[in-house]
């Protein structure tokens, strides 16, 4: 598999036909070869009016909505993955952090720390991935940042993205309670098990891809139903497990999942099998967890289901009245245990 | 059987217990492992105790044998090489991961092949792979013996600590302090060695043993057909009930692999001791890739004062939670005893799937 994407990359070179340019140092200095690279690199691909201007802040008019504010780094290892690279992560991960807080994207920054040597075709490959998640979520490019280190003070390329949103107005987070439903938006581990194989030559051949995704469709696609959304999680690092011990810690308040409803891909299901890691600890990076008050899971289940990003999505279990803020699973043979928060490290850079 | 009927067919050979209490042995780390993310537990009665055996490698590895791993890794331009769940074992004083941490040159490895690119990619290094594990891994390390010697690769060298099964479960049948009543095969090896294999169990000790595989419903059926026998509600007799992976007589070829590299030895045990005929030794033909020999290294086996019930456990005569240890000062985040460093040790996976410690419960309350 690592073949296809080195061979992909190859004819990606082949077309532009600048087989050896790399990185230099020159290319952070803030000199004319920094401005040909933000030219040739950033703007060729972030086509858009209010990035070319250049200025040191880019200003625009605030709104009667509330609006929501955040930023994320990206360090993934391996840069390319099945499914995606650090570009189109590093959008669609902040375009999910605002959308957890019921929030589609207006503005976002790009800041890019690059190591000295990196291919600039390579470059061009993340930097489209970026552009085409902006231009299917109407997201923005407003202000960015390019750094060079020297070789071995970074590994290869790491990228920061912050983003504005506006809230929904329908979207009023509260306390959560017993009876309360979680709804996943589609099929766990996916991306977590997609980074292990790239990472990890196991010799398993699957059309298996991360899931990176925006996921910004849901807040309009839920429009008026938001109002029955008490919260919304994004379970990346650590996957769903990692995700939900967070909610259930936070609400003081003991949840039970039932085994036979989680979305698995029997893919994912195998990769985790080789290698010892319950899928329930893989992360995601196009899924969300939704918490939707008691009695409305099904309701709200139909319109998350109606979107082309959620067709997998499934109601996977509820809070219960148990205080100690734990995570019970009722197995796939009526068996009951629970889903302990992570111990130790699983992976290094998934994201 | 589908899974609702195995199901039910287990709820109804509970009904055939009347009081009496039965003492059931999975041998295999994955099985333990197995066995508490499925629940079953939490279904059991309380007279259905399931006992971890000595299945787990990293469980059952001495602590000498850490500690040669780590003089090893101290030596100059040596590369040492190892699975990942070796680690954090502590031998005397350290841990491969503690040594590392200081600096030595240890690499985590995920399949042998790897190690064979390592050793060629290090020719002015001497990469030393410690290899433990059952006859699971046997044949895999035998491979990786037989190509470093046909790739010409003289700067790789081996440590194992690779052991036979049947042995040990020999030595726990003959203890009868543990009063064990039927036992589950390890499967994984079963598949290399064949079902046969495990036969003994059922013909010279007398009780009921099955080979099954690792999903819920697999070990739900072996429970289940282990109580009808053990209630007298079917004769007793030995099982395989995972023939969709292991046949009668198991894999000749990685059995071959193992007897062309491999001779039988007396092998050490932590917290059990010498058995014999346990281990599995590189054999004459392939002596000069064994490190140990290379770097004249004496091995002799003793074990460090750990008042922690590993030991006990691993013989099935005490379960994790009755040490004293066990969930406050031993955790998986820093386990004093083996059975609490592998995801595939006991008190390990009792940890991570039971509650019980926390709210002093039995963990089928939850």
């Amino acid at each position: 598999m690592q073949h296809t994407l080195s061979m992909k990359l190859t004819s990606g070179l082949g077309e532009m036909g600048e087989m050896d340019e790399k990185i230099r140092l020159s290319h952070g200095d803030g000199g004319v070869e920094t401005q040909r690279l933000i030219k040739n690199v950033f703007y060729q691909h972030f086509n858009d009016p209010l990035s070319k201007s250049m200025p040191d802040s880019f200003v625009f008019e605030a709104r009667q909505n509330q609006l929501a504010y955040t930023t994320d780094s990206f360090v993934v290892k391996p840069i390319f993955f099945r499914g995606g690279d650090i570009g189109k992560l590093a959008i669609c991960g902040t375009i999910n952090d605002l959308a957890t807080a019921g929030a589609t994207p207006l503005f976002l920054s790009a800041s890019f720390i690059i190591e000295e040597g990196f291919s600039i075709e390579k470059l061009h490959l993340i930097v489209k991935s970026m552009s085409d998640i902006c231009r299917q979520t109407g997201a923005k490019i407003a202000t960015g940042d390019t750094k060079v280190v020297e070789r071995g003070s970074a590994d290869g390329l790491f990228i920061n993205t912050s983003g504005i949103g506006i809230v929904s107005e329908y979207y009023k987070p509260s306390q959560v309670e017993p009876g309360d439903e979680i709804i996943v938006t589609g099929g766990i581990g996916e991306h977590g098990a997609s980074i292990l194989l790239d990472r990890y030559d196991l010799g398993i051949e699957t059309d298996l891809e991360s899931d990176c995704a925006p996921m910004c469709f849901l807040i309009n696609g839920l429009g008026e139903n938001l109002k029955h959304v008490k919260l919304m999680k994004d379970p990346t690092r650590g996957g769903i497990a990692t995700a939900l011990n967070e909610i259930a810690a936070e609400q003081k308040l003991d949840l039970e999942l039932d085994e036979r409803t989680i979305p698995v891909k029997s893919e994912v299901q195998a990769i985790g099998d080789m290698l010892g890691i319950d899928p329930l600890y893989l992360a995601c990076e196009g899924r969300m967890l939704i918490v939707v008050e008691k009695g409305c899971g099904e309701k709200v289940l139909h319109h998350i289901k109606a979107l082309d990003c959620c067709r997998e999505a499934r109601i996977i279990g509820q809070f219960t009245s148990g205080h100690h803020g734990m995570i019970y699973m009722k197995t796939l043979i009526g068996g009951r245990r629970i889903i302990p928060i992570l111990e130790g490290q699983m992976l290094p850079r998934i994201c | 059987m589908n899974d609702n009927k195995i199901i039910e067919r287990l709820n109804r050979s509970f009904e055939y217990l009347s009081g009496q209490s039965i003492r059931i042995m999975e041998v295999c780390g994955t099985h333990t492992r197995a066995i508490l993310k499925s629940g079953i537990r939490y279904i059991l009665p309380k007279e259905v105790l399931l006992l971890s055996g000595p299945g787990c490698p990293v469980c059952v590895t001495p602590e000498s044998y850490i500690d040669i791993a780590i003089s090893i890794s101290d030596i100059k331009d040596v590369i040492l090489v190892t699975f990942g769940d070796m680690m954090r074992v502590k031998g005397t004083y350290n841990s491969l991961s503690d040594k590392k941490a200081q600096g030595s040159k240890i690499t985590v490895v995920y399949s042998p092949e790897d190690v064979l690119n390592i050793a060629v990619n290090n020719r002015d290094k001497l990469v030393v792979f410690a290899a433990a594990g059952f006859e699971t891994t046997a044949p895999l390390i035998a491979v990786t013996v037989k190509l470093a010697r046909s790739r010409g690769l003289d700067n790789l060298f081996f440590l194992t600590a690779l052991k036979r099964i049947e042995p040990v479960i020999r030595f726990i049948l003959q203890d009868e302090r543990n009063k064990i009543n039927a036992m589950i095969c390890p499967g994984h090896v079963a598949s290399i060695i064949g079902a046969e294999h495990f036969r003994f169990i059922t013909e010279e000790f007398g009780i009921p043993a099955v080979v099954c595989g690792f999903e819920s419903q697999d070990i739900a059926a072996g429970i289940c057909l282990l109580l009808e026998q053990l209630t007298g509600k079917r004769r007793v007799e030995f099982m395989n009930l995972y023939k969709r992976c292991v046949s009668s007589t198991g894999n000749a070829i990685a059995q071959r692999m193992i007897y062309e590299v491999f001779d039988t030895a007396d092998g050490d045990w932590r917290g059990i001791g010498t058995i014999r005929n346990s281990a599995l030794v590189l054999n004459d033909k392939y002596e000069q890739l064994d490190a140990a020999k290379r770097f004249e290294i004496k091995t002799e086996q003793y074990s460090s004062a750990v008042n922690c019930l590993c030991s006990e456990i691993l013989l099935g005569l005490k379960l994790p939670k009755e040490c004293s240890l066990f969930g406050s000062v031993c955790t998986p985040e820093h386990p004093t005893g083996p059975c609490m460093v592998s995801a595939e040790g006991a008190c390990a996976a009792y940890f991570k799937y039971e509650t019980y410690f926390r709210f002093g419960g039995d963990g089928r309350n939850g």
